[in-house]
């Protein structure tokens, strides 16, 4: 029993501080890049203070946490007091309880010189035995929209409520195509399980996006939506609502609220990474079964924290490569386009899974991918065929 | 307590009763004390007494704990979380009714979902908790804050200060938790081939849902013995869904007709 929650504990320890200092390396990194591809410097002076050492600019997360830590909290007097704090506060412990059940690894040897709490290796996971790991993260991320919406609520303040209006209609609708491209690989995995997903698609050899291209596009755009990235960013785009549900906030509750959002994009990154690209499985390197060195346990870390990586740097790139869709246009994709997509996509894999599981010849498998690839193409065109989204950007006239 | 046998026995036939179901007497008081606490509580246009209501629930909820049965101390753990999750929902709940402010009892009531989600979970059923936070706290209750927010942003109207029947409510409740937990306690204590609260049988760990394939064992379930039930409360999902749908469409054709009326002539 003792054992168990000290060794809960400990990973609770670790991942909180791992996920806070990842959360303001990433406003730098975001930064960086935002600066790159703009074609400017970006923050690069800042390094070890009291010194003229400047270190590319790596000491700027800790400026401007300070910053935001020393500055003054300022509650407006037309403010509901109390949701205006409970409000960043609710946010931030959502985006942060999602990470008990994701796993940021592997498991650890089995021989690791001290008795280990319940007979088998330590999983790299804070809540190992959580049988519908899936659904927790489902249920976590629409938690999220209660810190959006009472934000902008409590603030009294047009842009505010606008931003939280749209945000909560934004996150409702997308969940939808989310929940559909989660189910197409819980098919394919057979399990809720985080970590078993990763297992079968380690043992397989054949990352989810291989097989499932049509569920891969479907949860990504909705995990970009659901995680308010550009191009989904309306609830608090600068140019029409300031900052959205966030205008009236400064200081510490402005910064909870930053750093839900960034951890928000880490979330989306990491289950884009376990549900489709295999999560810590890389061909050739790392193997597949529980029983591992150490070499190939912190192997597996790597790879993982690589992948992560560069789908976070994906998701940055995107944000400056897209314009912002308009609100009837989000309506529509996720409506028109993502709802039936995932639809298809559900349907395929239910009869692949049906049908398709005793087909073990590499050419089998192969035409069964490529006719994945085939049944994507024809659904995204029929798509644009039916729903087109950019035919006409004008105002539209048949609005009441 | 002898002073008080004494007192209540020289009350005739009503104190002889109390002392000879001394247990159950205690939950009568208890359940009393908590239904006019509750009633006190609610909203009633502009009369005062909410403190004295929540001092009395508070004390009703003390006396309920005094009749708690003990466990073995080599589970004080898992009964301490266990109770701390029971005040948490409890409490919540008693908020959501007695707030005024609409926005804030929605929050509570997102509090009490919380609260019998872990609850749930804290007993093994991590399907049912989860899908009651997806369902209620996630969509459900979402959709009352937007409706709420968008209808009355001021709050604070009158029918916000003011619970209908606040005194039938109170007591239909009190009279059910009443019976409820006198019911329970005589389950458990009284007669002496009653069950006793006892930890999941091997068995079930093994075979049941409570072993780690949990939700395989639930689907299996659902989609053996219930698979009627779980197939007509779909297409009711359904047809609620083309009713809804269909409302939309005549409101905005009916508008449309409107328009071109107006344009025309």
């Amino acid at each position: 029993m003792t054992a168990i929650v000290v060794e809960a504990l400990v990973k609770i320890v670790l991942l909180c501080f791992a996920l806070m200092t990842a959360a303001a390396y990433l406003v730098l990194l975001e930064r960086w890049i935002a600066a790159w591809v703009q074609d400017r410097l970006g923050p690069n002076r800042v390094g070890i203070p009291l010194t003229k050492i400047k270190m590319f600019g790596l000491g700027q997360p800790l400026a401007d946490g300070l910053k935001f830590i020393f500055k003054e909290v300022y509650t407006p007097s037309h403010v509901d007091k109390v949701l205006y704090i409970v409000a960043p506060i609710s946010i931030l412990a959502a985006a942060l309880a999602t990470f008990a059940v994701i796993p940021f690894g592997s498991v650890l040897p089995s021989d690791l010189g001290f008795p280990q709490p319940d007979g088998g290796p330590i999983r790299l996971v804070v809540a190992p035995g959580i049988d519908v790991g899936m659904i927790y993260v489902f249920a976590l991320s629409s938690l999220a929209v209660y810190g959006v919406i009472l934000g902008g609520w409590a603030s009294n303040n047009k842009y505010s409520f606008l931003g939280g209006l749209r945000s909560s209609a934004q996150l409702i609708a997308y969940e939808i195509p989310l929940g559909l491209g989660i189910l197409g690989v819980v098919l394919a995995a057979g399990s809720l399980r985080l970590d078993t997903i990763i297992t079968s698609q380690a043992t397989s050899g054949l990352w989810n996006v291989l097989v499932q291209p049509l569920g891969f596009l479907v949860f990504l755009i909705a995990a970009f939506a659901e995680s308010a990235r550009l191009p989904f960013d309306l609830p608090e785009a600068e140019q029409e609502l300031i900052g959205g549900y966030h205008t009236e906030y400064s200081g510490m509750p402005l910064l909870l609220y930053l750093i839900a959002e960034f951890l928000h994009m880490v979330t989306a990154a990491f289950l884009i990474v376990i549900l489709f690209f295999g999560g810590w499985h890389f061909w050739g390197l790392t193997g597949s079964s529980d029983e591992i060195g150490w070499g190939t346990a912190i192997l597996r870390v790597v790879v993982l924290v690589v992948k992560v990586l560069a789908t976070i740097v994906f998701m940055m790139m995107v944000r400056w490569s897209w314009p912002r869709f308009r609100f009837d246009q989000l309506m529509a994709l996720a409506w028109k386009v993502m709802l039936p997509l995932g639809m298809v996509n559900l349907v395929l894999m239910a009869s692949l899974v049906e049908y398709g599981e005793d087909i073990t010849a590499t050419w089998g498998r192969a035409f069964l991918i490529a006719g994945m690839w085939i049944a994507t193409l024809l659904a995204c065109l029929a798509a644009a065929w039916i729903a087109p989204l950019s035919g006409d950007n004008r105002p539209r006239m048949d609005a009441a | 307590m002898n002073w008080l046998t004494d007192k209540l026995g020289s009350l005739g036939a009503p104190g002889a009763w109390i002392v000879s179901h001394g247990p159950q007497a205690t939950l009568l008081l208890a359940t009393v004390l908590g239904g006019l606490g509750m009633w006190l509580m609610l909203p009633r246009g502009n009369a005062g007494g909410r403190r004295l209501g929540a001092l009395l629930a508070a004390l009703a909820g003390v006396v309920y704990g005094s009749q708690l049965v003990p466990v073995g101390s080599d589970e004080w753990f898992s009964e301490a979380v266990f109770l701390i999750l029971a005040a948490v929902t409890v409490i919540s709940a008693a908020c959501t009714i007695t707030f005024r402010n609409p926005v804030y009892s929605a929050i509570w009531f997102a509090l009490t979902l919380l609260g019998t989600a872990a609850l749930f979970l804290f007993q093994g059923a991590q399907f049912l908790a989860l899908a009651t936070v997806v369902v209620y706290a996630g969509a459900i209750l979402v959709t009352f804050l937007f409706v709420l927010m968008l209808a009355n942003p001021k709050g604070h109207a009158y029918y916000d200060r003011v619970s209908w029947e606040a005194f039938l409510s109170a007591t239909a409740g009190a009279v059910m938790v009443g019976i409820l937990s006198i019911t329970l306690m005589k389950a458990f204590t009284t007669s002496p081939d009653a069950p006793k609260l006892q930890p999941p049988s091997a068995e079930a760990l093994e075979k049941d849902i409570l072993n780690t394939e949990h939700v395989a064992h639930l689907g299996a379930h659902l989609f053996s013995e219930y698979l009627i039930a779980i197939e007509v409360a779909g297409t009711l999902l359904l047809v609620a869904l083309v009713a809804a749908v269909s409302i939309v469409g005549l409101d905005e054709s009916s508008r449309r007709a409107e328009r071109a009326h107006d344009f025309h002539g």
